[in-house]
């Protein structure tokens, strides 16, 4: 069944919106999302922003080595994330997906144990932190190359598309990607295939301290999807609701055989690029504290409680029952133990080598 | 039996492959109607359509990326790149994504997959027609690379790589592409990767070859028997995984050995098997080992074969090694 109505028009010069500071639902269509719907939405948002919070103490604890703060990002991540048919659908994320991936059901201890190192971490601990990946939920583990996973995102897409499986990829990425070959590459080449699948920009504005207007002389990432033949959406992505919807409709899209669409959500980077980055050389505080007054949760707060779905009581509740959550999937992660050295040799090649096994006969040697 | 050339050799192996299991699929530039440049793919496309011979755009990156994407996914890519000079638009691809993705996934994800792509010089091509690059795949962890010499080999070999869970590099020397033909079995065989082909038999020195020089080799061993020195002829077939055991057996036999290679010397493929010869066999080695390859210039488009390995420098470096 094809649809020919859809809610949103791409190439909007203003970004999509929803709900306003105020909390005020500004759509020209009736809210259809459930009680239960809405408060999935807060609560992942919360957990996203108290995992990157907590990641900033292990990191002080000297429990991980590199963090990639996500706060500012949670609207258009949780939106994402409800969009999406977890375990069907394939993700091919970046390194500041963490409430995206809690999301879709992550599990929690699992992302601590990536960002520990420790065996409970299904990519074995061969990554920096911030790199997760699960089969199981078909999250494609994490590359540093900037834009380098939009390439086999694209390829995933086609497969999908010649099986016919019904499936759709989403990739996520920084506004920096955008500027790299292979991600014009990729989408050119999921352009002219039609494949089903998703590219969402979370622009937060900077590539470490470049910002947008030097990164690209369009002021938007959205309309760099006019030349490649399929829909770009401009969106705030720090309206959770603006980014649920358009979200959904590309992934819809897609799945109906529509083709691709780039989603560009805008967000802020409410921390530095990461634990080995000094963001007060390249922006303002005041800059900074402009965005803090547009955090995505209090906004989302402010519409919850004017339809009576939320108090500060509650919030409060529900910051420490997640609290309580974290810490032991923390304490879990860090249980199941170090990843041992020899396991280094595993997974270079699915079948045997000698020179790996010499190799690994001189390293047992050394310990 | 059918008399193949080293082209028909790769589409043979394309159309059993795609014919015995239906996740295989080729693409890449003007792989599809057009048949390749090479004609390597001739006919696939009017035989399985155009979901499992797919005509991309001018973009390596993409064709290897995707190749990547669909590999993980389930699917067994055969991408081609035109020239191997080509390939390094895709190279990130092939370095950043595909060789690495079993092990940064601990195992989750793998990239079943292989670039085909011709090598080597011999053809009036300049550098950017002509270059040897397979020493920068040997060199990433995560991938296999194989360079085969013969119609046979190449049957064997492609088969072997589309069925092989990892990603291969596979390299196919191009001036042999029409120059080599011979009988091929008509039914279906595979040849597995990492094992070296004993080409002649020999005892008093050891030629390592693989891909284009493999003829040289050969040639040089021809000469070499006429002045009463028997020289055995060992082609490696794969480099990533190579057959150390079949190198040092013969070496350990002969006592001397030069390794024959198109690419530039620094850093090759060539000095990798020389140094462990030498660190495994220093006390049965009656001369050093010699390298012989292409020289450390770009690839020339004048004088086009005095680059390569010639009979000649084959020659005046196996008197060396033998007169040491």
């Amino acid at each position: 069944m094809i649809k020919d109505t859809w809610k949103f028009q791409p190439f909007t010069e203003e970004p999509i919106r929803l709900i306003d500071e105020e909390g005020n639902w500004i759509a020209d269509f009736p809210l259809d999302l459930k009680e239960e719907a809405l408060k999935k939405l807060y609560r992942d948002m919360v957990r996203g922003r108290l995992l990157d919070e907590r990641y900033q103490i292990i990191l002080r604890q000297g429990k991980t080595s590199f963090v990639a703060p996500s706060s500012g990002h949670e609207a258009a991540q949780a939106g994402m994330a409800m969009a999406i048919r977890p375990g069907f659908d394939w993700l091919f994320p970046y390194y500041r997906d963490k409430t995206l991936l809690a999301a879709i059901g992550y599990p929690v201890e699992m992302l601590y144990a990536q960002m520990m190192a420790t065996r409970l971490d299904p990519n074995k601990g061969r990554q920096m932190p911030e790199h997760p990946g699960l089969k199981e939920l078909n999250v494609y583990t994490v590359a540093s190359p900037i834009a380098s996973h939009v390439p086999p995102a694209v390829g995933a897409a086609i497969s999908m598309k010649i099986q016919g499986t019904g499936q759709v990829v989403i990739t996520t990425f920084g506004d920096g990607a955008t500027s790299e070959g292979d991600w014009h590459a990729a989408l050119n080449f999921a352009g002219a295939q039609g494949a089903p699948i998703v590219f969402a920009a979370e622009n937060n504005r900077y590539a470490i301290s470049v910002n947008f207007e030097k990164q690209s002389g369009s002021p938007r990432i959205s309309d760099k999807a006019h030349a490649y033949g399929f829909p770009g959406y401009h969106v705030d992505g720090m309206d959770v609701l603006a980014s649920y919807y358009v979200a959904k409709e590309a992934i819809e899209r897609a799945r109906e055989g529509l083709g691709p669409s780039l989603v560009e959500f805008l967000v802020y980077r409410y921390g530095p690029h990461s634990s080995a980055d000094d963001d007060r050389v390249y922006r303002s505080r005041e800059e900074v504290e402009f965005w803090k007054k547009k955090d995505p949760i209090p906004r989302f707060e402010r519409f919850l409680e004017k339809r009576g779905l939320w108090t500060p009581e509650e919030g409060e509740r529900l910051r420490e029952e997640i609290k309580a959550e974290l810490l032991a999937a923390e304490e879990k992660a860090e249980a199941a133990g170090e990843v041992p050295p020899e396991w280094m040799f595993d997974d270079v090649y699915g079948t045997p080598y000698w020179l790996l096994e010499e190799q690994r006969q001189i390293l047992l040697s050394e310990l | 039996m059918a008399v193949l050339n080293i082209v028909q050799a790769v589409k043979r192996a394309l159309d059993e492959e795609m014919a015995r299991d239906e996740r295989v699929v080729v693409l890449g530039e003007d792989v599809g109607k057009r048949g390749g440049v090479f004609l390597a793919t001739e006919g696939l496309y009017q035989k399985y359509g155009p979901d499992r011979v797919i005509d991309t755009p001018l973009a390596e990156a993409a064709i290897i990326g995707a190749a990547v994407g669909m590999a993980a996914h389930g699917l067994r890519p055969v991408a081609e790149i035109q020239f191997a000079d080509y390939v390094f638009p895709g190279f990130d691809q092939l370095v950043s994504q595909g060789a690495k993705l079993r092990y940064r996934s601990g195992g989750q994800f793998s990239a079943p997959m292989v670039v085909r792509m011709p090598s080597g010089g011999g053809v009036k091509g300049g550098h950017h027609h002509s270059q040897s690059p397979e020493a920068y795949f040997a060199h990433t962890a995560g991938l296999k690379v194989v360079v085969p010499s013969t119609p046979t080999d190449t049957l064997g070999l492609l088969k072997s790589a589309i069925r092989d869970d990892d990603p291969v590099v596979f390299m196919e020397p191009k001036r042999l592409y029409r120059a080599i033909k011979e009988e091929v079995p008509d039914e279906e065989f595979t040849i597995p990767l990492g094992k070296a082909r004993i080409r002649r038999e020999g005892k008093d020195i050891t030629l390592i070859a693989y891909g284009g020089p493999t003829v040289e080799a050969l040639e040089a061993a021809e000469e070499l028997e006429k002045a009463g020195v028997s020289a055995e002829v060992v082609d490696l077939r794969s480099l990533v995984p190579w057959d150390k055991e079949a190198v040092l057996e013969s070496v350990a036999k002969t006592g001397r050995a030069l390794v024959i290679a198109e690419a530039p010397r620094t850093a090759s493929f060539a000095s990798e098997v020389a140094a462990t010869i030498m660190e495994e066999l220093l006390d049965q080695l009656l001369a050093p080992v010699y390298r012989v390859t292409g020289f450390d210039t770009p690839y020339p488009y004048v004088p086009d074969r005095q680059y390569m390995p010639t009979v000649t420098r084959i020659l005046n470096f196996a008197k060396k090694a033998l007169d040491y």
